[in-house]
């Protein structure tokens, strides 16, 4: 009888269920065309501000002096987190003096990998160094490509009084070493007052072969949230777990940390905090636009509803009248509503992924994948969207009077 | 306990007033009706448009409370009680027959008459099913059980609707003008069935009717002018 009943309604009022049905759609398709993508963007967003520069910095653990193994370098990209990890730079620094022209001036010197090709057993090949993680440098002239070039800070070469094609000799220690400047970088930091040379030739001058002073690694991280901000220290197993398999900053440090014999891993906040934020915002507009888009289908399927509940009156009236009482009306009216939202989430998920794909291809150039929990997560906002559209039809339907319906 | 249950009557108003109106302009539209119906009474209810009679119908339908005073359904109070429980007992207690039938278009007679039944117990059985094709031959439509109300004459669709408000054996049924929307040889059909039914089975009926032809062959007639029982 209860099938009848919602046969008759769906039977007899097609344009309303034509009207709730596409309500339904267009917001579970809206839903999952914005959820679709906000990874993406997430993802897409994240790499770019990569751009911003290294966002963990390894350092020795030891309080004062103790170097890093370089070594080591090549294990960062077999954690656990590796494919978060877009790059790092080994550098190894010391105080020395730089002499050009019978101009002497004092400063750093630098040595790192400028673009190093990197081969890791069982790994893809990858190019680490300056150039991918300090992508905002700005070289005149060109980057070292042997041992004995470098290039030079812009503040630097300005007192050495350099150019680019010049020569700089370094002393450190009372040993010197001549390097030939291919490029003056100018960065608006500190970098601008260094001289930056192969590491390998640096270790040389300094007589530390092997050795590191700190790396910068630059690593795709999500947000930190209260939960993220916990000291590890303090956690339980569970919330230990938790927090190591998820993208934190602070979880990725500690990766790379465990990997790096005699290393200290702190996330750089000022670049890790603006990322977190930004992102943040980003999935808030999404969220945002996402629950604005299902209140407008909602109000519409109210709207709808709300004109069927004005036709349907007699009927609910006679239900009321011969002993249905407001679970029976309810269990009717909503079981109509839920079975089109049904209909209406897998049509609006369907059309929605088709919606993110294209948002996808338009604007980042590139296909996505839905992710497993879209079509649930569509189903669940169609329902929402129905419920809610459903709530003030319903209460009216609940409140109409027998008698002033079914006299006359 | 048994003697008290025998007296009981169906029906019992007592002073019950009834106003409508807000922001301190109200109308009486009932005065103080006091009335009582015993089971088996056939008894019509009669009165000017405007007396009140569709009002104490409802009232005594449980579908609008009272402003004042009590109304006792089979000796149980019914003003103290919260809203699932008149649904119940209305469901349980009371038929409905209307003037405009107001059976819905898309069942057969036989699915509205099995209407009240899946509404009482949630599900229809086959002994639901029997008793409402019984009922609808017992109206006179036997053959017309799987027609939809479309197909049927204005004087069979209120028999239909008659069936429906017999399907769970209420011992009270209200009719509001049954006969007014039919001509007079329907109209006498269908007061002779109600009258019929009555004899047989023991229901109650209180009917609304201007007929004063159809009003003279009840039992007792309750007639209401300005809301206040005259005779």
């Amino acid at each position: 009888m209860l099938f009848r009943i919602l046969k008759n309604s769906f039977l007899k009022r097609p344009k309303a269920v034509l009207l709730i049905f596409l309500s339904i759609t267009m917001g579970a398709a809206v839903a999952t065309a914005f959820l679709g993508i906000s990874g993406e963007i997430s993802h897409k967003m994240a790499l770019e501000l990569r751009s911003y520069g290294a966002n963990i910095l390894l350092e020795p653990s030891a309080v004062e002096g103790g170097f890093l193994r370089e070594e080591d370098l090549p294990k960062i990209k077999t954690v656990f987190w590796k494919y978060n990890i877009t790059g790092f730079t080994p550098y190894l620094f010391s105080i020395a003096e730089f002499s050009a022209g019978g101009k002497k001036e004092r400063g750093v010197v630098s040595g790192t990998w400028f673009a190093k090709q990197l081969e890791v057993p069982g790994e893809d090949s990858s190019i680490q160094g300056i150039k991918g993680i300090a992508p905002w440098w700005e070289v005149q002239g060109r980057w070292p490509e042997d041992a004995a070039e470098a290039i030079i800070g812009a503040a630097l070469a300005k007192r050495l009084n350099v150019v680019a094609g010049g020569d700089v000799t370094t002393i450190v220690r009372g040993r010197s070493q001549q390097f030939r400047i291919v490029g003056v970088v100018t960065t608006g930091g500190y970098e601008e007052e260094q001289l930056f040379a192969p590491l390998v030739t640096v270790q040389s001058l300094l007589q530390l072969p092997g050795k590191v002073s700190r790396v910068l690694v630059s690593a795709l991280t999500v947000p930190m949230d209260d939960f993220g901000k916990k000291d590890p220290a303090t956690m339980s197993k569970d919330e230990y777990e938790k927090w190591y398999c998820t993208a934190y900053v602070t979880s990725v440090a500690k990766n790379v940390e465990e990997v790096m014999a005699g290393s200290r891993a702190k996330p750089i906040w000022q670049i890790a905090s603006a990322e977190g934020a930004l992102l943040k915002k980003l999935n808030s507009v999404m969220l945002l636009l996402t629950v604005l888009a299902l209140g407008a289908s909602a109000t519409a399927v109210s709207t709808s509803l709300m004109a069927s509940m004005a036709e349907r009156s007699p009927e609910i009236a006679l239900m009321k009248a011969v002993g249905a009482d407001r679970f029976q009306i309810s269990a009717i009216f909503v079981g109509e509503t839920l079975l089109i939202s049904m209909a209406g989430g897998v049509v609006g998920y369907l059309l929605g992924d088709q919606l993110a794909e294209v948002i996808s291809r338009t604007v980042f150039s590139s296909t996505i994948v839905s992710p497993l929990w879209l079509f649930p997560t569509a189903i669940i906002s169609a329902l929402s969207v129905a419920i809610a559209g459903s709530v003030v039809p319903l209460r009216r339907a609940l409140l109409i009077e027998p008698v002033r319906v079914l006299k006359g | 306990m048994s003697e008290h249950t025998i007296h009981t009557p169906i029906l019992q108003l007592t002073d019950v007033r009834k106003e409508y109106g807000s922001d301190g302009i109200t109308t009486e539209v009932l005065h103080g009706i006091s009335l009582t119906m015993e089971q088996g009474e056939f008894t019509a209810l009669i009165g000017p448009s405007g007396s009140g009679k569709s009002t104490l119908l409802n009232i005594i339908g449980l579908l609008e409370q009272p402003t004042g005073g009590s109304l006792l359904m089979q000796g149980r109070e019914t003003g103290t009680m919260p809203e699932e429980e008149l649904t119940r007992l209305r469901g349980k207690s009371i038929g409905f027959v209307f003037q405009f039938h107001h059976l819905i278009p898309a069942f057969t007679a036989l699915e509205n008459v099995m209407l009240p039944l899946m509404l009482e117990e949630g599900r229809l059985t086959p002994e639901q099913r029997e008793r409402a094709v019984w009922l609808l031959t017992r109206v006179g439509l036997a053959d017309r059980v799987d027609f939809k109300p479309g197909k049927l004459s204005g004087g069979q669709q209120q028999r239909v609707a008659i069936a429906r408000a017999l399907a769970v054996n209420p011992p009270l049924v209200l009719a509001d003008e049954p006969t007014g929307n039919l001509d007079t040889a329907a109209a006498d059909g269908i007061f002779k069935l109600l009258y019929e039914i009555n004899r047989e089975s023991g229901t109650t009926f209180l009917i609304v009717t201007h007929d004063p032809r159809l009003a003279k062959r009840c039992s007792r007639v309750v007639e209401l002018v300005d809301g206040r029982v005259v005779s």
